[in-house]
């Protein structure tokens, strides 16, 4: 289960997802990829901005920059409305609320949408998802703090409060058993990357490159190159591990390495429901699939199932692939 | 700053955005050398009479009405583009925060976007009205660390800088902040106060003649820092105004192996292969000497505000003399070397500076660092002579206002420097941290509430509070017993002159409390736009005197003030006192024509209360009509036209006593209207007076006495002297003719005085 830290942006992946930019980094670079996209009568715009305690960017071309214009303004609409929905770096959102009074009437529909799923996913798992991991958060963290492990019986009373059985999504209501907390964060950068595409195509945008955290990309770069996914690896950041190309679909990775709470990357952000414990076995997991929720609830499933487990889950679903990297 | 140009240069064209939107404001004077213009700052040609001051009022609203439907409401006034003139590539400006008015400065890194600065407008978050009575606006940038990038004036009405000082002083006060972190307060200290050992990491050095607009400039970048800081960054400046303090009455002996035990004094110890493991990949690894488990350095660490700990390690005496020295709320921390003494790696070794911010030791908390200054305390023979190892030591003091709090974890980090190359040498520096984390048991924490600082202000200026009370104090049962004081002429005027003096150079040029039309004007739009009173909570002087100034209306009228508490009414005084010297005779106004000018002071009134509740900058324009800016605050250190102005009207003052008082003054004309409440007809009259008695009418300097010899209370300056006439039965005309006539019918003659 991916946790985030709260409120300090995530130290970031490297992913260099247009095309060709590792050949070509530099302004020169991007002025040339300027012009041959011009050439083809295509325009790009890019917009960054911080979103779910990251930096984001948008990148979306066209024939007219008004209507990129529009759409990078609906995109970013869309990751707020999210945001509002189920980020718990927002206490106004609905999901921190959920949290805070344990059941929440007429729910946000994609707080709705995010959970259906999640609780759909850990059924599946057998609980290995599990979106009720959240007590362990600040039981990891303040004992981080202090450069220590949990004591067990403070780690044992938080698992006692995890399940994702103890979470009731009926039509107009979410009802949470006393005690429970929820975080989407496992999947919500992957949904807002569904939802910021649906917005581009809503504007008639045709090529164009998300990070939302997680990956999508449709289409093509304007110059006529395939988009490109570079995976960082997860020792050194600075190095490429892996090129996804040509990229299209959505793309999640989890990893250990986004926010440890040792510097051995023993313990990270992502728990085992059963044990309270990261798991080990694997440094960093990246799923390609149809849609950048399942690509981001199969990663971070995948962390905790481990290689074997992991890859038949996979393999379940239509569409998508699974990249393993193991604990070195 | 090199990413974040100030854009005043007039040849830049980034500045076109800046210099908009701040005259857009109200400020003309932008660029350093420019002259206000005087056509925008004098007042413009006022209606004449007696027309204006009865039509003023149903005209204003109508003017106030249309005004008010036209004028945006106080927000943030910066769109992306004028975002990317201030943060110019390579910096790129992220989209609007969904949540806050902040917007995200981002720079590419390899690829991906890392936050350089979140940028936001004071005006957004925390509106906190001015001086004037507007919120200044100010363009701030916080780094996702607390620091400050920067800070500018987008707009602001500080009257003080609008006009007189110019903008430029408030733009180099602001630029101050940069570099200081939101995580502490803040403090605006005296002029030069940083210079002068101020603490620069909390202090930043005021503006005299702006201490109320340089404070609530503070507040409004402390507290907007403050809502982006807990909304974005994760930190709530909690500890802001902290005080944590160690028991001092809890005490326990205990030995230096019993204190490392229960970790409350740590210990640093760096082996050449831990070494070697930090400067792994640098190319400096092995330049340590000697075996792999031989030790580099080993320090202990100690915060010895703990009596617990500071006793046992200093002895009964040195600890004493240690908080002695210290001082209230501030911080001790230890740092002993043990290690090979003379080892480059020794922080404490031959390169320490006694009494400096040590290099190579640095105290954090939370990640951020926290401000500590060796004590120059030095070791000799002090400390626990059984216990306590050899060798030197740093007692580091840490400052109240760091916000330090020793309950909570805090790291005590050794920086290894080692150099790379021989003759172009490049330095590689790994640091070593150690945590200590003491139980919260051992201390008490007070928190002050989070409500604004205006507290500040009135602790600060309580010696000329409680002077400013003392002269009211003595003035009250002056003017009240009329047979005391106010009947002996000589010594009345001699304490008249003795108290306008007091009035002019302390009231009005020390302690800056020239009541002011301005302040009328702040109240208006409080009124109409922002809703809040607060400013007024900044100048304790003035709101003291305008409290008795609006008590003494309802009882005396409006000459209390303007005859005894008005600088420049003062000032005027004095300057008349030239007259007779230089042979100047007052010039004769007729009555009717006096009649009418009295009348103007009410229209000016309607003008500048009409133009600030409408909400236009023109209500600071209008205010000029004072010279109290000019010649009691700024001391007539202003440009040419403001000083030609105010020393226009203290010679028209030569010829006509106090025109300016009696035909102009917006703030009297204001007085005179809510004097009309006044409950006693204070000036004894007789029967004779006005007819046939004409004396106390002729010998008023304010025409406020009519033929009939019927008061004009909303033109008395309270000045006493018709008082003093008729108490003095040698003046009183009716008395003396009473006498003499007693004198005549009485059998027996008395003696001729």
């Amino acid at each position: 289960m991916t946790l985030r830290n709260l409120k300090r942006p995530a130290r970031r992946r490297v992913v260099l997802g247009v095309a060709g930019l590792a050949a070509a980094a530099g302004l020169g670079g991007i002025a040339a990829f300027r012009a041959a996209a011009a050439s083809r009568g295509l325009a790009i715009r890019t917009r960054a901005g911080v979103a779910f305690g990251t930096t984001v960017a948008l990148t979306a071309a066209g024939r007219d920059p008004a209507t990129i214009e529009a759409a990078l303004t609906d995109g970013f609409a869309a990751m707020h409305a999210v945001e509002a929905a189920a980020s718990l770096f927002r206490t106004d959102s609905a999901l921190a609320q959920l949290n805070r009074e344990g059941s929440l009437a007429a729910p946000d529909p994609h707080l709705v949408a995010l959970l259906r799923f999640a609780l759909t996913l850990a059924a599946e798992t057998d609980g290995a998802f599990d979106p009720t991991v959240q007590p362990l958060w600040p039981v990891w963290s303040s004992a981080a703090a202090r450069s220590a492990r949990p004591a067990a019986d403070a780690l044992r009373a938080a698992i006692d409060r995890v399940g994702w059985r103890r979470v009731r999504l009926e039509p107009d209501r979410i009802l949470l058993v006393p005690g429970t907390a929820l975080t989407l964060n496992a999947l919500i950068q992957g949904y807002a990357a569904d939802r910021v595409m649906a917005a581009l195509r809503g504007r008639g945008i045709a090529d164009a490159f998300v990070d939302t955290g997680e990956f999508g990309a449709v289409g093509a770069h304007p110059d006529g190159a395939p988009w490109r996914l570079g995976l960082a690896d997860p020792r050194d950041p600075g190095r490429l591990a892996d090129v996804i190309a040509p990229f299209t679909g959505f793309a999640a990775t989890s990893g250990d390495y986004n926010m440890s709470f040792s510097d051995d990357r023993v313990d990270h952000h992502i728990f085992d429901p059963s044990t309270g414990h990261s798991p080990g076995g694997l440094s960093a997991v990246t799923v390609t699939a149809p849609t950048g929720l399942l690509a981001d609830g199969l990663s971070t499933a995948c962390m905790v199932l481990g290689r074997d487990r992991g890859a038949q889950l996979v393999a379940a679903h239509a569409g998508c692939a699974v990249r393993f990297t193991d604990k070195v | 700053m090199i990413f974040w140009d100030r854009g005043l240069a007039p040849s830049q064209s980034r500045t076109a955005a800046l210099r908009f939107h701040t005259a857009r404001a109200g400020s003309f004077t932008l660029r350093q050398g420019d002259q206000p213009r005087a056509d925008a700052h004098l007042p413009s040609p006022l209606p004449r009479g007696g027309w204006w001051a009865t039509r003023a009022c149903p005209l204003c609203l109508a003017l106030l009405a249309f005004l008010l439907a036209i004028l945006p409401a106080s927000a943030g006034q910066l769109d992306r583009a004028a975002l990317e003139s201030h943060f110019p590539p390579p910096l790129v400006v992220g989209e609007k925060d969904g949540a806050l008015p902040v917007w995200p400065i981002l720079k590419q890194q390899a690829g991906a976007y890392e936050v350089f600065a979140y940028a936001f407008e004071s005006v957004d978050l925390a509106p906190i009205p001015g001086f004037g009575g507007t919120p200044p606006d100010l363009l701030i940038a916080l780094a996702p660390d607390g620091t400050f990038r920067d800070v500018k004036v987008i707009a602001h009405r500080e009257p003080v800088f609008l006009e007189g000082l110019g903008s430029e002083p408030l733009f180099a006060f602001v630029e101050q902040y940069a570099g200081l972190s939101a995580k502490q307060a803040i403090r605006v200290g005296r002029p030069n106060a940083r210079a002068a050992g101020a603490p620069p990491q909390t202090t930043v050095d005021g503006i005299s003649m702006a201490t109320a607009s340089t404070r609530v400039i503070n507040q409004s970048i402390l507290a907007s820092a403050l809502v982006v800081a807990r909304g974005k960054l994760g930190f709530g400046a909690a500890n802001v105004g902290l005080s944590v303090q160690a028991k001092p009455g809890l005490y326990e002996p205990l030995g230096l192996p019993d204190l490392l035990a229960r970790g409350w004094v740590k210990r640093l110890t760096v082996t050449n292969a831990q070494a070697a493991v930090a400067f792994k990949g640098s190319g400096v690894a092995e330049s340590g000497e000697g075996a792999a488990d031989a030790v580099l350095t080993d320090l202990y660490v100690a915060y010895l505000n703990v009596p617990t700990i500071g006793r046992n390690l200093l002895g009964q005496a040195r600890f004493d003399a240690l908080m002695r020295e210290l001082g209230p709320d501030n911080h001790a921390v230890m740092v002993l070397s043990t290690g090979p003494a003379d080892a480059p790696e020794n922080p404490v070794g031959e390169r320490f500076v006694l009494g400096a911010v040590p290099d190579r030791l640095a105290v954090s908390q939370s990640g951020l660092i926290v401000g500590a200054r060796d004590m120059a305390v030095e070791r000799r023979d002090a400390g626990l002579a059984e216990g306590l190892p050899p060798g030197n030591w740093s007692i580091l003091r840490i400052d109240q206002a760091a916000g330090f709090d020793p309950s909570a974890p805090w790291v005590l980090a050794e920086t290894i420097v080692r150099e790379r190359g021989q003759i172009l040498s490049e330095k590689i520096a790994r640091t070593f941290p150690v945590e200590t984390a003491l139980p919260a048991d051992l201390f008490t924490r007070a928190k002050p509430d989070d409500g604004p600082s205006w507290t500040d202000p009135w602790r600060a200026r309580a010696p000329e509070l409680a002077a400013i009370g003392l002269m009211l104090a003595i003035l009250v049962p002056v003017l009240a017993r009329q047979r005391g004081l106010v009947a002996h002429r000589r010594a009345f005027a001699a304490f008249r002159l003795a108290f306008l003096a007091l009035t002019l150079g302390f009231v009005g040029w020390s302690a800056q409390a020239q009541l002011s039309i301005v302040t009328l004007v702040g109240l208006v739009r409080a009124a109409t736009t922002t809703h809040d009173l607060a400013f007024l909570l900044y100048d304790p002087p003035s709101l003291v005197l305008w409290a008795f100034a609006l008590a003494t209306l309802l009882v005396w009228g409006r000459g209390t003030f303007c005859g005894w508490l008005c600088p420049f009414g003062a000032l005027q005084e004095f300057v008349a006192l030239l007259a007779r010297p230089l042979r100047i005779r007052q010039v004769t106004v007729p009555a009717g024509l006096d009649r009418a000018l009295r009348q103007l002071k009410y229209g000016v009134l309607a003008g500048i209360l009409g133009a600030a509740a409408a909400g236009s900058p023109l209500a600071d324009s209008l205010s000029e009509v004072e010279p109290f800016k000019t010649a009691i605050t700024l001391s007539f250190v202003r440009s040419g036209p403001f000083v030609a102005y105010a020393a226009g009207l203290l010679v028209l003052n030569l010829f006509v006593y106090k025109g300016f008082c009696r035909y102009l003054c917006p703030l009297g004309a204001s007085l005179a209207l809510v004097g009309r409440l006044r409950v006693l007809d204070w000036i004894p009259r007789r029967a004779e007076c006005g007819s046939p008695c004409q004396l106390c009418k002729v010998r008023c300097r304010y025409g406020a006495i009519a033929p009939s010899g019927r008061i004009d209370y909303p033109e008395c300056f309270q000045c006493m002297d018709c008082v003093t006439i008729i108490h003095d039965p040698a003046q009183c005309v009716p008395q003396v003719v009473d006498r003499k006539r007693k004198r005549r019918s009485a059998p027996h003659p008395m003696a001729v005085t």
